[in-house]
């Protein structure tokens, strides 16, 4: 059982890393508008013919 | 003989919007058309896919054009000003500018559809990025091909009037309160997350047996990561607390950072000794699950705030001056803040005056309707005063400034709006005024606690008051208030119902006395053609003479008029046409002498007119309506009679609130009898009809209402913000200036008084909401509490009962059915 003296410090460890990335996301401003992405993908790269 | 006009169509209450199914504004709303368009971009979108396989701007142009309602386009010159480029572009690289507008006119997700597609047809554009929920587009431009104000130009032909963002200041300060926010609460749950894995550990150690090593092992971890969620995340709670005890309010934080600390102590202090009970799974799912309320609410105030910051649209930025104070010299496009008094400044038709000042060249008629309310226009001639924030209706006119800034009428009216915020005493929060008592009850049980298990040994009646400390820590009701206010604040803004803070949910719970406003709320807030009186035949004579001025009364008159394409006449047969100022327009149309005015007209003693049209001008004047003759060779042929339509919905609405137990009353900057005739028609009692008020008086009005009760005003006008500000719940209605919205605490992006109902509504059912997670928590807690008396808590019931007290709050919140119902007027009281 003694894994576990390893294993606790690499899952806190990834816990860290899982932080961090969600502190970059924020830091990056990818939270500041939840609404426009949303909208954004329903536009069409060309508008199609008459329907 | 009276013939009622059958062929005025007036558009239907509740349009949707072709394109995207939502509602229309009625501002925008065409008459006698089928298609019905929300906003520009829908529009735009909808003739794409209907008529072209691409994206025409030349198309997009024409289509503008029609809808285009100013007379002249705005000027952007002054964005290439250095002064303007300092403050707002910044240089991404060598010949690439970046600039961020805040946008007017942006609706949906068809804004975006037209928006981004800026850079496919501005060459210079590349890229342009859209922010639906700030409403702002930051744009990236090459200097060598295009100019900023090119950019701003076209933006406002689409029909997106772009204004500077807001003072950047505010902005960052707010996104970098968000962001830390976020980032304490990824903090808090990760350390939440983990400590309940270690905890699931222990738990099962506790039932099986672990290992002194391993139990050592866990336990530090499990310090560790409560120290970390206590220190960083939650150390807001203890700063509340300790601001609570300074200024001896009360407030959640006390008892939340009460039990915190509490539970910290004995944790660390068991940890360290190795014995007893840690609870630090607790401690740290409540510093995330507290974190999140607050959040949300935060989240949406800040949305709730964001809308109102359109007020930018109100004044110009950019203003005309004259080099010199003379009427020849030569014009220079310069900054508002730039103005002086004493400079002479150039103000087209369809322009917002943007100072005080006097007129010194030219006359017009000036719409005052965002300070006084007034519907029509007033005449404006050389010598005139003319205020900021008023239209120029119908000719360029010179002003000398007097004033600017905050030395302006509509300046002091704002200041007025600022200091009512300020010296209003928030209403204390439901769960802020528990917190107090929740603290003593708390404490004093410890002390029972430790009093009764006294005679077991000092260190195991400090230990259960230590558990009771914690379990009691009021978790749900911290979320309570938070989570009811969210859910019912983010569905009632689906119904176009804008509340900015949780307070008013309580306050119109109970009913009050309600002040509405008569313009623009209770009537449509235009003018328009109610009745004509008289020969159909002269209306393509009305409609030619008409069409020559720009006279609001000369739009709403033919506005309604349907005059076929066939029997309109040519420009050329109309000869001699003047203006009368004050009265009307005259002219020769067909060798007839043609008049249109006023009652003034009657005063030429040449004029004829037949006893049953003079019969039916009285009839019009005594109900409070706009009169409008028509005069062939000096003889009255027509009468017509304008006014501001009352809405459909609006007499049910107030009997259904008069029967929910509100006393309604109208409060009209109108003259009295204007306002009499409206509420009669409605079903109001006379005593509460109010005319004629001034913004001040209006003020006074409800400062004097009885404080015991909420006090509802519900208005539009700039004119009314200062008493919006002074009521207990300040109702904004769409439809009028946006000034209104800074003062007022809800906001109805539909047109109607019937918003007003479905707020109530939503409220009564919200409090109620409320009340019931307040009853569940505290009945959680007391359970907890005689538990921890009885000395019978130990880690696992704590670490179930408290998750599972939060959840079923987090249920009931959630089950709210305020402002999920469509509720007419009928049902309402049933």
């Amino acid at each position: 059982m003694s894994v576990i003296y390893i294993a606790l410090p690499i899952a806190l460890f990834m816990a860290t890393l899982a932080v961090a990335g969600f502190v970059w996301s924020v830091r990056e401003g990818q939270l500041d508008d939840l609404q426009t992405p949303a909208v954004r993908i329903l536009e069409d790269d060309r508008v199609k013919a008459k329907r | 003989m009276i013939v009622k006009s059958e062929t005025i169509r007036s558009p239907q209450v509740g349009v949707e919007c072709t394109h995207c199914g939502l509602p229309v504004p009625l501002q925008f709303v065409a008459a006698n058309q089928e298609e019905q368009f929300c906003c520009h971009g829908c529009e735009t979108a909808f003739r794409i896919l209907e008529e072209f396989d691409g994206f025409d701007p030349e198309f997009l142009e024409q289509s503008r054009s029609a809808t285009k309602k100013r007379t002249e386009p705005q000027n952007y010159g002054h964005l290439d000003h250095p002064a303007y480029q300092e403050k707002y572009v910044r240089e991404v690289s060598p010949g690439l500018l970046r600039a961020k507008f805040l946008l007017g006119g942006v609706h949906c997700a068809s804004c975006l559809f037209v928006i981004e597609k800026l850079p496919e047809f501005l060459s210079g554009v590349v890229t342009t990025r859209m922010n639906l929920t700030a409403m702002t587009v930051t744009i990236e431009w090459d200097t060598a091909k295009t100019r900023l104000s090119q950019i701003a130009d076209t933006l406002d032909r689409l029909g997106y009037p772009p204004f500077p963002p807001l003072a950047d200041k505010r902005e960052n300060l707010e996104q970098a309160e968000s962001h830390r926010q976020l980032i304490r609460l990824a903090i808090a749950g990760a350390c939440a997350g983990n400590t309940m894995l270690v905890a699931v550990a222990l738990y099962f150690g506790w039932f099986t047996g672990m290992s002194d090593d391993f139990l050592l092992l866990f336990r530090w971890t499990s310090a560790g990561l409560a120290a970390i969620s206590l220190a960083w995340p939650g150390s807001v709670f203890f700063r509340g607390a300790w601001q609570a005890i300074r200024t001896r309010t009360s407030h959640m934080d006390l008892p939340v950072a009460l039990g915190l600390s509490a539970g910290a102590v004995m944790g660390f202090a068991n940890t360290i000794l190795q014995r007893g009970e840690i609870y630090f799974d607790s401690l740290t799912v409540l510093v995330f699950l507290l974190l999140v309320g607050r959040h949300i609410q935060y989240g949406q105030q800040r949305k709730a705030i964001r809308h109102v910051s359109l007020l930018h649209a109100m004044l110009p930025h950019a203003v005309t001056r004259l080099v010199a104070p003379e009427p020849d010299a030569g014009t220079q496009s310069v900054p508002i803040e730039a103005i002086q008094p004493g400079d002479w400044i150039y103000i087209r038709a369809g322009d917002v005056i943007p100072v005080d000042g006097i007129l010194v060249s030219g006359s017009t008629l000036v719409d005052l309707s965002i300070l006084t309310g007034e519907s029509c226009g007033v005449e404006a001639r050389k010598g005139d005063r003319v205020y900021s924030g008023s239209t120029n209706i119908s000719s360029s006119i010179l002003v000398e400034t007097t004033l600017v800034g905050t030395d302006t009428r509509i300046g002091k009216i704002c200041e007025l709006v600022d200091e009512e915020i300020r010296s209003r005493t928030p209403i204390v929060q439901f769960a802020n005024r528990i917190g107090n008592y929740f603290v003593g009850i708390v404490l004093i049980l410890a002390a029972m606690t430790v009093a009764i298990w006294m005679s077991s040994g000092l260190e195991i009646a400090i230990n259960h008051a230590m558990a009771l400390l914690i379990v009691a820590c009021p978790c749900a009701l911290g979320l309570a208030t938070p989570f009811s206010v969210a859910f019912a604040q983010g569905r009632a803004a689906a119904r176009g119902i804008l509340v900015k803070s949780g307070e008013v949910f309580e306050s119109l719970a109970r009913p009050g006395m309600i002040w509405l406003d008569k313009t623009g709320t209770l009537t449509e807030g235009r003018m328009r053609l109610i009745e004509f009186i008289g020969d159909h035949s002269i209306q393509p004579v009305i409609e030619l003479l008409e069409r020559q001025t720009v006279h609001p009364i000369a739009a709403a008159l033919i506005s309604n008029m349907q005059v076929a394409e066939l029997d309109r006449f040519p420009q050329s047969a109309l000869s001699d046409f003047i203006v009368i100022p004050g009265i009307g327009v005259q002219a020769i149309v067909d060798r007839q002498l043609i008049q249109i005015g006023s009652e003034k007209l009657l005063d030429q003693s040449s004029t004829i007119i037949a006893s049953n049209f003079h019969a039916s001008l009285q009839h019009f004047n005594h109900r409070g309506l706009t009169t409008v003759l028509v005069i062939r060779n000096h003889e009255v042929v027509a009468v017509a009679a304008l006014g501001d339509q009352i809405r459909s919905d609006t007499k049910a609405t107030i009997e259904a609130l008069s029967r929910l137990g509100w006393r309604v009353g109208i409060l009209s900057g109108d003259q009295q009898q204007v306002a009499c005739h409206v509420g009669q028609e409605i079903g109001i009692e006379r005593q509460n009809i109010l005319g004629n008020l001034t913004p001040e008086q209006k003020l006074a009005v409800i400062q004097n209402s009885s404080s015991s009760q909420t006090v509802v005003m519900v208005g539009d006008g700039v004119n009314d913000s200062a008493a919006l500000a002074a009521a207990s719940v300040g109702i904004a209605v769409k439809g009028g200036a946006e000034a209104s919205l800074k003062a007022a605490n809800v906001y109805l992006s539909r047109d109607g008084v019937q918003s007003i109902l479905d707020a109530i509504q939503g409220s009564r059912q919200t409090l109620r909401t409320i009340h019931t997670t307040f009853a569940i928590s505290l009945c959680y807690n007391a359970l907890a509490v005689m538990l921890a008396m009885a000395g019978l808590i130990n880690p696992i019931l704590a670490a179930i009962l408290m998750p599972v007290s939060s959840l079923s709050v987090l249920a009931v919140a959630a089950s709210n059915t305020a402002f999920r119902n469509k509720i007419t007027p009928k049902q309402a009281t049933s």
